[in-house]
């Protein structure tokens, strides 16, 4: 109980700190661009106009029945997330070091707070992800999208996708201190992830048995909640629901169980 | 306020070369047994506590184990054995300017530098004003850090770290910080702080100031406490130690 309040305490006298991380992140990644924070909204859009151009075009991938650019665009700014998140949480911490070095300061805030900014970034792609939504239902591909109620759903399942990234996030940038070797194995392991994640194609083209092997992917479990949500207007059953919560929890605790105990030895290896 | 008992700092010296498979093919191909753990401790054994509103110095040659010292106290490193307790909001002053992001402009860092050293937005709000004036930087607010010479730099830095009446401030050697005048002014800041009675721990290698400044001095060398006393006697016993010759007093 005291532990609880101590870490409410501790995140209220820092989430100061942690928005102004954030904004600094914000300033300095558009500083000099001319469309600025537009590029939050640009980018997924193009991203995914080149990947629709190549899958639905060159190599003819399609799904029976639903909008193959929603498909796409749903798959495709998650594992973005994901990766871009995780991506500079894992940094954050080597490269925060003259600070960690000086002056004392909670160490997680630093992969948190990249996960937060890369989040906020997210938010802002949903936009261009729920106009393509809407314009499917006006004629855009060949199937309409759909919008129903259970989206309300979707919050729970981003917020566990949220929780999942951050203790990933806590796991790596606490192991890439100890061994900067992570920095290059993790960009391989992304690749790995990204082509073992159905983010471009489905998973009903693969062998039944490796489709029960890529289920236990938990990015797959993620982004499929969604998609039935958006795609078939259908609820994800409540044990996918469940499977998502624990998986975030689970995640979140090994992260953090991992990088609380390793943070006081950081200064001897940075 | 501050109180340390029998606190011991080790480190791991081979922990830069252990690390990596080239080292570890060499020692194969050399034939190397395993190697004993270089180990170093930079703080053997200091026990010594600092009362409220005392200002103490700590002196010592090069790689005695002062700044190490700062960081225990100052919760940045956990020390090896013994134990730290302190009883009080601590301003670190360790290295001035380490918060800064040098791509953003001064404005934009002093808040982010305040909220690293912990203070609130309504805090940064109100003495906004009292901060740009004391750095004199009021004419380049809005250029970025990245364009400021190591002199604005520490300027800055230093209005920023000293706004607050911390009840307790450590400051490394900073007191040569920017131009004579800047100097004059930021050691008139210190000692209105010590006589507001802020408890200071003070690492100087001018024993001019020191001589200034601090109520007690403690001598480190090798990591051990070699003497803890009144400020006149030690600084000049230490003086004579490493000189061989006399601290003549200014007076």
């Amino acid at each position: 109980m005291q532990k609880a309040k101590n870490i409410i305490l501790n995140f209220k006298k820092y989430s100061f700190l942690m928005r102004q991380l954030i904004t600094r992140d914000f300033k300095v990644k558009y500083k000099r661009s001319v469309l600025g924070v537009v590029w939050s909204l640009l980018y997924p859009v193009l991203m995914m106009a080149v990947m629709a151009i190549v899958f639905s075009q060159m190599f003819r991938f399609q799904q029976e029945g639903v909008s193959y650019l929603v498909y796409l665009m749903t798959g495709l700014i998650m594992f973005q997330y994901f990766s871009e998140a995780t991506n500079n949480a894992m940094v954050s911490v080597v490269s925060n070091f003259a600070l960690i070095s000086k002056v004392y300061i909670p160490k997680y805030i630093f992969p948190i707070a990249k996960c937060l900014f890369v989040g906020i970034n997210f938010i802002l792609t949903l936009i261009p992800w729920f106009i393509l939504i809407l314009l499917t239902q006006v004629g855009l591909g060949e199937y309409p999208a759909s919008i129903n109620w259970y989206y309300l759903l979707i919050p729970y399942i981003f917020f566990c996708f949220f929780l999942f990234t951050i203790g990933i996030g806590l796991l790596i940038s606490c192991i890439s201190v100890f061994l900067r070797d992570m920095f290059y194995i993790y960009g391989i392991i992304l690749t790995i992830w990204n082509y073992f994640t159905p983010v471009f194609y489905s998973l009903e083209i693969l062998p039944v048995k490796l489709q029960m092997i890529f289920k236990f992917n938990p990015l797959y479990q993620f982004i499929t909640a969604v998609r039935s949500i958006v795609l078939y207007g259908a609820r994800p059953s409540f044990t996918t629901l469940g499977i998502i919560g624990l998986i975030a929890v689970g995640t979140l605790a090994l992260g953090s169980y991992v990088f609380k105990k390793n943070q006081d030895k950081f200064i001897y290896y940075i | 306020m501050i109180r340390l008992e029998n606190v011991s700092m080790k480190f791991n010296l081979g922990i830069e070369r252990n690390f990596s498979f080239k080292q570890a093919f060499i020692d194969f191909f050399a034939g190397k047994k395993k190697k004993k753990k270089e180990e170093f401790w930079a703080l053997k054994d200091i026990s010594f506590s600092v009362k409220k509103g005392e200002v103490i110095g700590l002196i010592g040659s090069n790689g005695a184990g002062k700044s190490t010292l700062l960081k225990v106290v100052s919760g940045v490193m956990k020390p090896t054995k013994g134990t730290v307790s302190v009883h009080g909001a601590i301003s670190p002053m360790i290295e001035l300017g380490a918060g800064f992001d040098s791509e953003l402009t001064a404005r934009e860092n002093i808040y982010l530098n305040g909220s690293i050293l912990g203070y609130s937005k309504e805090f940064i709000d109100e003495k906004f004003d009292d901060i740009v004036e004391f750095s004199e930087l009021k004419d380049f607010l809005d250029a970025p850090v990245r364009n400021f010479s190591s002199g604005m730099v520490a300027k800055l830095a230093f209005s920023i770290a000293t706004i607050v009446n911390p009840e307790i401030l450590i400051v490394d050697e900073i007191l040569s910080v920017g131009d004579i005048k800047f100097q004059e002014k930021s050691k008139n800041k210190m000692l209105e702080m010590i006589k507001g009675g802020t408890t200071v721990l003070y690492v100087s290698h001018s024993l001019e100031s020191i001589q200034e400044l601090c109520d007690r001095v403690v001598w480190i060398e090798h990591g051990q406490i070699v003497k803890i006393g009144e400020t006149k006697e030690l600084c000049q016993e230490y003086y004579k130690k490493q000189m061989g010759r006399e601290l003549k007093s200014k007076k």
